[in-house]
């Protein structure tokens, strides 16, 4: 009986293995003296190609731009918000880092617990406009219908059939944005063009929004748009139909497909981190809240080279930036 | 013409869809006809589509693929038969360990190999000489990759190996009462090693379908609980090849018909909010399990570890 | 034929011949140097209390335990049997005391499962029912080869298990109380087979503790106690009397007086009762039945008549499709086991196996198994009292005589009459207004047998309303103030303890309508 239970461990020990291996936490840079330290929990992989990659590329690009004057940890895959929790908690709890942020909507309510047991901690979260009052919370949210306009015109100036389909993860946050505006930028060059939207109401089910995509061409797709990390399965079927064009959204998908991807909207988070950095370093721990946009640089149309874009095309899509920038073109969002 | 289109597409689309449930579930299928509850199996999956998706990825070369993600399966089969029948642990929780453990390694693999997703050259489809041409038949039936017609091809072979074997006859009885069998001279353990790792070797090859026959990409998470809902299947199809086969069709019919909402939407002017387009499927496969279950070959010893009196 | 063959075409085993065996368990020594023989065309019978020690006996003959000394011999040559499969080789064949068979297979799977098949790894079902059919015209065996398990009567399921040793050319046959689950007219035809099979140069082991069956099969007979061996003698030099007090070790009274009792209020009461059995058709016909304060009523009748399925509906196990049950004049129908238990009713389930007991559990924790929650095995509902769970459970333990190494030991490494008692002990502990006892001694010894009657007995003393449900008819006799007979479902007649006779009983439960 008694080496029967024995054994239960190791199973058991298995279990905790596995627990530890996904979450690991990660450091990347050399300690230094007087460096300024950030601490991120991310929903899904640091290498997504979309909404957890897009933070990691940014503090990087922090990163190196800082040199031994910066350094984060950041603990991925944490879409256990229970989990999530305790990495916050130990963070603000050991008083090392000067910014802790919670990348993703759903960890909204542990920062509002947390920010006023540590009020000398400053938080970063997003995406989200709610500081919940706190003057030791940031926000930090992406518009990302701007860049999602941008695609929409490209999409419309390319497509043949007039079909476009969009994959999208649930029906929320930048997701819907972007959408929203992608498909105001179709409308705004030719309403009568068809946009299929298709929200498969999972963030991760690959095959999934592969089949999504497969019924969009069935549809008579010819140009295709998606936004989150479970994207890459419609890629992947836009790029053996061979004639579908790819629009990609948060980070750059241009290498999922080089062949078919015109353009992605990028998202540039270190233009909101660095003038957070720059206001804790100056005592200011929260209460404001940012938004990525075109014009403050932190939305980044990225073409993909190695499409051949007509100078026509090109120059309507750099047309649209500057109007949104500077204001000549409006859009009201469904 | 459009409802042509559509018929065709959404079959051809469940056929795809179902092709790693069918794999997992059968594997599953065998482990439970003989008293082995396997709740890993998602893990397996991802960590035989890791292994069938890295072997192309530096070889380029498919059937290397198909028997990494084969073995892998295997191996951990049997880890998870020694687990579960030489140390008898709790099935339940010694399966979601294994799922943790291949979540946990197929990412931090992948992470230490191929770094960001990567596009490969799969399965292509098979364009078959004439067939492939019919109209609407040749769509959903005769274009489809390699590893679908396996998948397919596994549901008959499975249903003789249970039926018609004397290792079937052995799976059967394993399951059902192991007391007997051993009377009978029937090792229970070593049916159970067998059962259970030849289902890691179908759940390795349920991942690799994914890797490097439907999607050609490998992801964290890439099978996002696919292979939970092949042990649900199980059950569905009670424990049957050919109703387990059922079930993985009917449930990614209904899911296919949901990416195809909007069109019959507009086709049919009416307006169905997606969420339950979404719930459809599972709310369709809990109906059908409810009415159509005919429950006599559920096997009475499941996740019951077999001790001879002797101790 | 020659000589040293079967009619299967089997050689004979001329003699097999155990040896100084001993086998220990934890706390138990099960088996104490035991020497123990059968010969070809013998029926040696083994007898002994419940946990003598004979199923571990005949267990390590088939290879399932092995033996910590000791050396048994086939024939003359000694042979170390290693597992059922090497005993099966070797023309040894057993039939459990708990039927080994898949109820979900067929006949025919039953049989090939462990066999080779003349067609390689596929399966040759149809070879093997042939095969099945000539056994069964050899010895008088009818069974359909392609009728699932589940579906077949206690008698026939038998049947299947002495084809199936037969068919693995069994020369020696290893019967563990084969009758335990018999009708009278199925033990008669075993017997018939049995004989046969000796006649023909099998040899056999036959396990009981039903002492006319075995004077009357037997030649030879051996007994142990306590996992000795205490007496060995041929079967015509043996009465039933001397036999009992070799087990037992005092006399035993194998007849009761039942003092006259003034039967009080009918504490159960059933009107017009149907109910559907497992296989669907209807296992209860409107069955109307009383059963006063103070009174035993026996339920005659051949198993699969419907007695179970009265069992089980009083005791809230199955649900009723018409009619009402009241306990204690309040209307029970439909009421759940535990709201049953709390109208004062104990049952004891005739499957104790699957229904009375959980087997991985200790002897104390299936003891309070459905008092767990109230005094004085717990605190305020909550909170176990382990230490008058102990105290309880050792004084049933002494009292009931079970044989269990301590109250910790996980029921299932108990022998059968011990669970049986065991589980006894539990349902009379909690002081019934009704008690429902199906076959409360099947498969008891007759030592424990005669404790459970005078229980049964003290019990009606009391004041406790008892239903007693047994295909013994001599048990029923000697207890009940009334006997009812079932037949098909339906309750086909009721006769007066004083004016009941096996004859007319036996009529009754054969389907034809007499009137007392
Ligand atoms: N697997 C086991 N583990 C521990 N103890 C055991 C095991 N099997 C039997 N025993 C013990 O060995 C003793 C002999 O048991 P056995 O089953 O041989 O009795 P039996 O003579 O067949 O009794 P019954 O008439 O009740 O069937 C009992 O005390 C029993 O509790
Ligand atoms: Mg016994």
């Amino acid at each position: 009986m008694l080496s029967r239970k024995k054994w239960l461990l190791l199973p058991l020990i298995l279990l905790m293995v596995a627990l530890v291996v996904p979450m690991q936490g990660h450091t990347r840079s050399a300690k230094a003296q007087d460096t300024f330290k950030v601490a991120v929990v991310m929903p899904s992989a640091s290498n997504d190609l979309a909404f957890s990659q897009s933070m990691i590329d940014a503090l990087t690009a922090i990163d190196e731009e800082m040199g031994d004057g910066f350094e984060f940890v950041f603990q991925e895959n944490t879409f256990v918000v229970d989990d999530a929790a305790i990495a916050l908690r130990e963070w603000a709890a050991s008083g090392e880092y000067s910014l802790i942020i919670a990348h993703g909507s759903q960890y909204g309510a542990i920062l509002e617990e947390l920010a006023p047991e540590f009020p000398d901690v400053s938080f970063a979260w997003g995406t989200d406009v709610d500081t919940f009052g706190y003057d030791n919370v940031y926000a930090y949210e992406a518009g990302s219908d701007q860049g999602g306009f941008v695609n929409g015109v490209l999409a419309a100036l390319l497509t043949n059939s007039n079909v476009i389909g969009v994959v999208g993860p649930i029906e929320v946050g930048d997701a819907k944005l972007y959408v929203d505006g992608f498909k105001a930028g179709v409308a705004w060059v030719n309403p009568e063009i068809a946009v299929n939207v298709n929200y498969i109401q999972s963030f991760s089910d690959v095959a999934l929004a592969s089949e999504a995509a497969q019924a969009h061409i069935a549809n008579g797709a010819d140009v295709m748009t998606g936004s989150a990390q479970m994207v890459v399965g419609a890629v992947g079927v836009a790029k053996e139909t061979g004639n579908v064009l790819w629009f990609g959204q948060q980070s750059n998908q241009t290498e999922l497909a080089p062949e078919i991807v015109v353009a992605n909207q990028v998202y540039h988070w270190e233009v909101v981190l660095k003038e957070i950095i720059a206001q804790v370093q100056a005592g200011t721990l929260g209460g404001t809240s940012y938004k990525l946009t075109l014009e403050n640089g932190g939305l980044v149309i990225e073409y993909n080279e190695a499409y051949a874009l007509s100078a026509f095309d090109k120059f309507v899509a750099d047309a649209v930036i500057q109007g949104i920038i500077d204001g000549t073109i409006t859009y009201t969002l469904e | 013409m459009i409802t042509d289109i559509l018929k065709a597409s959404v079959a051809a689309s469940a056929i795809r869809l179902a092709t790693p449930y069918i794999f997992a579930s059968l594997g599953e299928t065998f482990g439970q006809r003989s008293g082995v509850l396997n709740l890993g199996v998602d893990g397996i999956m991802l960590l035989g589509a890791f292994a069938a998706y890295y072997a192309v990825f530096e070889t380029g070369n498919l059937l290397l693929g198909v028997l990494a993600a084969l073995i892998v399966g295997m191996l951990l089969g049997l880890a998870m038969a020694f687990i579960s029948v030489t140390l008898q642990a709790e099935q339940g929780i010694s399966g979601i360990g294994l799922y943790l453990f291949g979540l946990g390694l197929s990412e931090l693999l992948f992470q230490k190999t191929v770094v960001t997703p990567t596009p490969i050259d799969g399965f292509p489809r098979v364009n078959l000489p004439i067939l492939t041409d019919l109209p609407v038949l040749g769509e959903i039936f005769f274009h489809h990759n390699l590893l679908v017609y396996v998948a397919f091809a596994l549901v008959p072979i499975s249903a003789f190996v249970l039926n018609r074997t004397t290792f079937g006859l052995q799976i059967r009885a394993v399951g059902q009462n192991p007391e007997a069998a051993d009377a009978m001279g029937i090792s229970v353990a070593r049916v159970r090693y067998m059962t259970v790792t030849l289902g890691g070797g179908f759940a390795g090859l349920a991942g690799a379908s994914l890797s490097i026959a439907l999607l050609n990409i490998f992801q964290s998470n890439l099978t996002s609980g696919q292979g939970f809902i092949a042990v649900a299947l199980v059950y569905f199809g009670a424990w049957r090849p050919y109703w387990v086969m059922g079930g993985a069709l009917l449930f990614s019919t209904v899911n296919a018909l949901q990416l195809q909402v909007k069109t019959i939407e507009n086709a049919l002017g009416i307006n169905v909010p997606s969420e339950f387009a979404v719930m459809a499927p599972y709310v369709v496969t809990i109906i059908t399990l409810i009415f159509a279950s005919k429950r006599v070959e559920q096997p009475t010893a499941l996740t019951k570890p077999f001790e001879r009196g002797e101790s | 034929m020659p000589e040293n063959l079967l009619p299967t075409g089997h050689r004979r085993i001329e003699q097999m011949r155990m040896q100084g065996i001993v086998k220990k368990f934890p706390g138990v020594l099960a088996v104490d140097h035991v020497d123990f023989d059968v010969k070809a065309g013998e029926i040696h019978a083994l007898l002994g209390e419940n946990g003598a020690g004979k199923s571990t006996l005949m267990k390590i003959l088939y290879g399932l335990y092995h033996p910590e000394e000791g050396h048994i011999y086939l024939n003359d040559q000694s042979v170390v049997i290693r597992s059922p499969n090497h005993a099966i080789q070797h023309g040894i064949g057993m039939i459990h005391q708990h039927f080994m068979l898949v109820p979900s297979l067929t006949v025919a799977e039953n049989v090939a499962l462990g066999l080779k098949s003349s067609r390689g790894l596929i399966l040759d079902l149809e070879v093997v029912s042939k095969r099945i059919r000539e056994l069964s015209e050899i010895y008088g065996l009818q069974v359909n080869p392609n009728s699932p398990i589940w579906q077949l009567a206690v008698g026939e399921q038998q049947r299947v298990e002495i084809l199936r040793a037969l068919y693995r050319g069994a020369a020696l046959l290893i019967l563990d109380e084969p009758t335990a689950v018999l009708t009278p007219q199925e033990v008669d035809d075993l017997f018939r087979i049995l004989n046969q099979m000796t006649a023909d140069g099998h040899a056999l082991i036959f396990i009981s503790h039903k002492l006319h069956e075995v004077l009357a099969i037997s030649h030879r007979i051996t007994v142990l106690r306590d996992g000795k061996r205490v007496y060995s003698i041929p079967a015509e030099s043996a009465t039933k009397e001397m036999l009992a007090q070799m087990m037992v070790g005092r006399p035993v009274v194998l007849r009761y007086d039942l003092p006259p009792i003034e039967p009080g209020p009918a504490l159960l009461r059933l009107e017009g009762v149907c109910a559907t059995s497992d296989r669907g058709d209807e296992g209860l016909k409107n069955v109307s039945l009383n059963v006063h304060a103070g009174e035993i009523v026996g339920v005659a009748g051949v198993s699969g008549n419907g007695q179970r399925e009265l069992a089980q509906v009083i005791a809230g196990m199955r649900s009723i499709t018409a009619g009402k049950i009241w306990l204690n004049n309040d209307d029970v129908t439909s009421h759940s086991p535990a709201a049953m238990n709390q109208h004062g009713l104990s049952h004891i389930p005739e499957a104790r196996m699957t229904d009375g007991v959980i087997k991985n559990f200790t002897v104390a924790e299936n003891f309070v198994l459905q008092n767990h929650g109230r005094k004085p095995y717990a605190w305020g509902g909550l909170f176990m009292n382990f230490r008058s769970i102990t105290r309880q459970c050792k004084t049933a333990i002494k009292d009931y005589e079970i044989k269990t190494p301590s109250h910790e030991t996980p029921i299932k490494s108990l022998s059968g009459g011990n669970i049986q008692k065991l589980v006894l002990a539990r349902e009379l502990s909690r002081q019934p207004r009704v008690l429902i006892a199906a076959q409360p001694t099947r498969g008891v010894d007759i030592g424990a047998s005669e404790y459970i009657h005078h229980r049964l007995l003290e019990e009606r003393t009391k004041g406790t309303a008892i239903l007693l449900i047994s295909e013994d008819l001599d048990e029923i006799l000697a207890l009940s103030d009334r006997i009812v007979v079932m037949y098909e479902g339906a309750i086909v007649g009721a006769v007066k303890r004083d004016a009941a006779d096996v004859r007319t009983l036996g009529l009754m439960m054969a389907g034809s309508k007499v009137t007392v």
